[in-house]
């Protein structure tokens, strides 16, 4: 029976990796984008109207409302959350910055937020390449930081984050709903 | 023993059925026409919707994230690409300069081989292709192609919208054959595949495809 159950076992897989092979990936549900600071980084540069240097780059998955409550109903408030869809959210630093005083040397990392009601955390962990939230360790965290939560009148039905300017630096807005947040990124 | 593997088959396809569905289950978010949604307001400005030819992204190995998430201490992957996927739209993808209607590009001019921000790809250790040693990190990728060939080209112009090429900055280039598709595919695709040598990035749209060999060495 042991045997039986693994050949079965075997031949499933050994079926699902031969369909993901001859299937060419599907468009997603939830879409990838990018944003950088400085916002439109990308077309300043072939305009040759670059001003200020590159500092960040997002890449995200863009899941989106659809009718549904999100927040305390479809992502449970204090559980971590992967910021997006499919593959784990990608920050990018092209200089060292600083947020909540721990300073994040250049380089890339995974973005995870932790949702509740009024205040959420944001987490900067240094495992990247992976998918959603699933192996998120604490262990690898850099650095968490607690975020007000600004309520919206407006609804955001698609997830989104982008960077906006501010006195200190950057901050990072990130908004799904009646929701929005702004991490402070200092440099 | 053909009843047995009868079984086993008929099994296994049920299986990999449930495993299939549930992956969709877990998708079911459905995409509203482009009208109905809403715009995002960040800013007091109407901005980022989501893209009409939205982004992707492919490693090697196949679904290494995935991969990883189930692996622990999974080495470091290969490679990676990350592109934006326009749709066919009943448009003709290639044409020479005397079709003028309904063409998405003509041959012979550069095309950035996705849409919005230029192609991007990474590598993560040093790979060669066509004879050519590539260090690890990161390029643009862009095509010029052809009716028989594409023209792919490694340039180093990172972090560029992909209208606008800077041939100053080219570092390498391939030429590759076109090769026919059997299926129509409606949104340009890119992905890694397992090669003898290392991998295959394949590029396919409509009913073309180009598959470039990736050395590891």
């Amino acid at each position: 029976m042991r045997y039986f159950l693994l050949t079965i076992t075997v031949l499933c897989f050994s079926f699902s990796g031969l369909q993901a092979q001859t299937k060419l990936p599907a468009m997603d549900k939830s879409p990838m984008d990018m944003s950088y600071y400085p916002n439109r980084y990308p077309i300043l540069k072939i305009q040759d109207q670059i001003t200020e240097p590159l500092v960040a780059r997002v890449i995200y998955s863009r899941p989106q409302k659809n009718g549904r409550v999100i927040f305390g109903e479809l992502l449970e408030y204090g559980k971590v959350w992967r910021l997006g869809a499919n593959e784990a959210t990608e920050i990018e630093f092209f200089r060292d910055v600083k947020i909540n005083d721990v300073k994040v040397k250049k380089g890339r990392y995974t973005l995870y937020g932790i949702p509740n009601e009024n205040v959420w955390t944001i987490i900067i962990n240094k495992e990247t390449d992976t998918w959603g939230s699933f192996r998120y360790e604490e262990k690898n965290d850099l650095l968490r930081m607690d975020i007000p939560v600004q309520k919206q009148a407006e609804i955001t039905e698609e997830f989104v984050m982008d960077f906006e300017k501010t006195e200190t630096g950057a901050g990072l807005i990130i908004a799904w709903d009646t929701v929005k947040l702004n991490l402070p990124i200092v440099f | 023993m053909p009843i047995k593997k009868g079984l086993l088959i008929v099994v296994s396809l049920l299986s990999a059925g449930v495993f299939q569905s549930c992956e969709q289950h877990a998708n079911k978010v459905t995409v509203k026409p482009d009208n109905q949604r809403i715009p995002v307001s960040v800013n007091d400005s109407m901005l980022l919707s989501i893209d009409r030819s939205p982004m992707d992204m492919s490693y090697f190995p196949e679904d290494y994230p995935k991969q990883k998430m189930m692996t622990p201490d999974l080495p470091n992957p290969v490679a990676r690409v990350t592109y934006s996927r326009p749709q066919k739209n009943g448009r003709i993808i290639f044409a020479d300069t005397s079709v003028t209607q309904n063409v998405i590009q003509h041959y012979g001019q550069e095309w950035r081989l996705g849409a919005n921000e230029a192609t991007e790809i990474e590598f993560f250790k040093p790979v060669s292709i066509s004879g050519k040693k590539i260090a690890p990190g990161r390029y643009i990728l862009y095509c010029i192609p052809y009716p028989d060939k594409w023209k792919i080209i490694f340039n180093t112009n990172l972090y560029s919208w992909g209208l606008h090429v800077d041939k100053t900055k080219d570092l390498a280039e391939i030429e590759l054959p076109v090769i026919k598709n059997n299926v129509e595919i409606e949104f340009f695709t890119m992905f890694f595949q397992n090669a003898t040598y290392g991998c295959d990035l394949v590029m396919a749209w409509g009913d073309m495809k180009a598959v470039m060999p990736v050395n590891f060495n």
